[in-house]
């Protein structure tokens, strides 16, 4: 942990712990000691040895930012299939450079939500604006600033890697050498170069799933939509890519819309909303909304059949996870020493769990947040597929 | 200017990949050039001896082409028809696979990407017609530099407005597993009912037809386009019109621009 201390303004400290390098984005401090505002203003993104580990820091400008207007702008959004709601008079903001994160349930509205900003559906109501552009009269505009990762595959997979790529660079009207150029980054970014010339078809589904991040990456977008983007990704690379769209934030001010079920990924983002049967339920920072929201658990396993009967019968607001597992509730400050009292003796195992965002999703939705299971995922993928068909 | 180039650059894009898919799909190419061998060396070669002379008897045409010649033309339509209303399983393809998510999404005009798709459509349908040139010589037709491009030109325009015929029946057909049997419900009717295979002798006058034909099969082949779509192309071929070829290439045109206006309609929609 770097000690704060060290950041005279400690407003919006932030890092990702995900990457190797941490990057600190979106602060407005007065530099450490030793690095004079002049030199740190030379670059957008100045790398600073800091206790002992190397840091980029990002100056933004924020007054400029602030000016061009947040990127995405959504008020009173509502979107409706034949007579089903979708999404219900949404309205967010999401600034320029940060990373905002939609978390909701499956069937929340996540996908829909992507869909309307990213012009592939047409909302019954309501002002969006991404990028600075009205959706409706300057779609081209809006189209051209995005990147779109979609939650369902979308490549054609009878085309190489290299072809998949060269197509998307002529059809966002790259020119010949941009389009070579960034086909070379972007291959090396996901670490697909060896199987450039390879027909998509025969790759993983997690390689699939990384050629697509590169596609939507490969235009340099202002702002990228990722849908689920990291399921089914191993953890070495989505630390690859979630530090190569961090330092895109810190250069040049990537803004990133992100819908995950990864949690760990969620706590990473500047802002959160909670999305739930197409309404947004909560929405604020990690910090914001586990102080908030958040409450403690103790999970615990107890002992025996009997005890678990107990425990359910002193504890009615104990949730279930899994077969043996209890998270009970541990709001008041001596909650701990007084079940300790009673049950100390008849457990098997007890963890204390502080606030978490799983535990604000609880206790705003009354569900469980996990992962789905692949087959699961596949199931609903193909139940998409049709109910997408016309 | 400064929008116009980006979109050309797309244009060309789609292009590509159509063409890419076309040259790369075994079955299809298969199907392009075994189609026409088995036309005109089965059935052409079977039936020329029938074509002219004596029938029971009795002398019931008298063209001065051999039924290879006859038939030649005609050929090369059915192929340049197959390929391009097949074309909409690329379409169907798109849609199922959600590529057509990812076109979607690009600045592209709908327009230019509905153009990129149906000129590539139309270029591998081209291809398919000009393959069945080289058959040429078997077919007995001598063909002069001219009459070549002018067929090429010709049967681009046809491809044209069949490939985007065929984008319109993609929007219309829901799954993969039933374009196959609904495209040769379309084709293979269409072609029957026109003067592709049997021709109506432009000597006789409408009575006279009647009495060799029945009324309703006149009525048809009247009625289908396709009879002046290969009507046009026989007369750049073998000098042999039976209707006015304006005709022909007046609902070539027409087909171009009204079908293309309806394709745009139903697609990504
Ligand atoms: N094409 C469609 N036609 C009709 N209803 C749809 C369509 N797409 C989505 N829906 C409905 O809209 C609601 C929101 O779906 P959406 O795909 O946006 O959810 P999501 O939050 O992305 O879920 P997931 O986590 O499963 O991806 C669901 O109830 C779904 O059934
Ligand atoms: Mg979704």
């Amino acid at each position: 942990m770097i000690p704060a201390a060290g950041f005279p303004n400690r407003q919006r400290l932030h890092f990702t712990r995900a990457s190797p390098k941490p990057y600190i984005c979106g602060l407005s401090l007065r530099p450490p000691e030793g690095y004079g505002r002049g030199e740190v203003n030379q670059t957008n993104c100045q790398e600073a040895d800091f206790a002992g580990r190397s840091i980029s820091l990002l100056i933004q400008p924020h007054e400029t930012a602030e000016r061009a207007g947040p990127a995405v702008r959504v008020e009173h959004l509502s979107l409706k299939y034949g007579g089903q709601v979708a999404l219900d008079d949404v309205s967010l903001s999401i600034g320029r450079g940060s990373s905002f994160a939609l978390l909701g349930p499956n069937g929340a509205g996540k996908t829909s939500l992507i869909s309307v900003l990213a012009t592939l559906r047409e909302a019954d109501k309501g002002l969006v604006e991404v990028a600075g552009h009205d959706l409706r009269r300057a779609s081209r505009q809006v189209r051209l600033s995005i990147g779109m990762v979609f939650q369902d595959p979308s490549l054609d997979d009878r085309l190489s890697a290299e072809e998949n790529l060269d197509f998307h660079g002529r059809v966002y009207g790259m020119p010949g050498r941009a389009r070579a150029d960034a086909i070379d980054r972007m291959l090396d970014l996901v670490e697909l170069t060896g199987w450039r010339e390879t027909v998509v078809r025969s790759f993983s589904g997690g390689m699939k799933r990384r050629l697509e991040i590169a596609r939507a990456l490969m235009h340099e977008p202002q702002i990228l939509f990722l849908d689920e983007p990291t399921v089914g990704l191993d953890a070495q690379t989505r630390a690859r890519i979630w530090a190569y769209l961090n330092r895109q934030r810190c250069e040049r001010g990537l803004t990133l819309l992100t819908t995950t079920h990864y949690i760990e990924e969620v706590e990473d983002a500047d802002r959160i909303c909670i999305i739930d049967k197409g309404r947004i339920i909560a929405e604020g920072t990690p910090g914001q909304l586990k102080r908030e929201l958040g409450q403690s658990f103790l999970h615990v396993v107890a002992a025996t059949p009997a005890d678990h009967a107990a425990l359910l019968a002193a504890y009615p607001g104990a949730h279930a996870i899994g077969a043996e597992t209890l998270a009970i509730p541990a709001g008041e400050e001596d909650f701990v020493a007084g079940f300790l009292a009673r049950f100390g003796n008849r457990l098997r195992e007890m963890r204390f769990e502080g606030p978490t965002l799983e535990g604000v999703f609880l206790s705003l939705t009354g569900r469980v947040l996990r992962d789905r299971t692949d087959g699961e995922r596949e199931a609903q993928r193909n139940a998409g597929r049709r109910a997408g068909r016309r | 200017m400064n929008s116009f180039l980006p979109i050309l650059r797309g244009i060309h894009g789609v292009w590509l990949r159509e063409i890419m898919r076309a040259t790369r799909d075994k079955g299809q190419l298969l199907g392009g050039v075994s189609r026409p061998l088995i036309w005109l060396l089965i059935l052409g070669v079977g039936l020329n001896p029938y074509f002219r002379g004596e029938v029971f008897g009795e002398v019931r045409l008298v063209l001065p082409y051999s039924y290879l010649q006859f038939l030649f033309p005609a050929v090369i339509v059915l192929n340049i028809m197959y390929t391009s209303i097949q074309f909409a399983v690329s379409v169907i393809w798109d849609r199922e696979f959600g590529f057509l998510r990812e076109i979607l999404v690009s600045p592209m005009p709908r327009w230019a990407v509905l153009l990129g798709k149906v000129l590539g459509g139309a270029t591998a349908a081209t291809g398919h017609g000009t393959l069945v040139l080289i058959l040429a010589r078997f077919a007995d037709v001598t063909l002069t530099a001219p009459q070549v491009a002018q067929a090429i030109a010709y049967m681009f325009a046809l491809s044209f407005a069949l490939t985007c015929f065929g984008v319109v029946l993609a929007g219309k057909v829901r799954s993969f597993e039933g374009f196959g049997v609904f495209s040769n419900t379309v084709i293979l009717p269409l072609y029957f009912a026109s003067s592709s295979v049997f021709p109506l002798d432009p000597s006789l006058t409408r009575t006279q037809l009647v009495a060799s034909y029945p009324e309703w099969l006149i009525m048809l082949i009247y009625a289908n386009p396709i009879t002046y779509a290969v009507d046009a192309l026989r007369g750049i071929l073998i000098n042999f019109n039976q209707f006015p070829p304006q005709i022909g290439f007046g609902l070539v045109g027409i087909g171009m621009i009204g079908f293309f206006l309806w394709a745009l309609r139903s697609f990504g929609r």
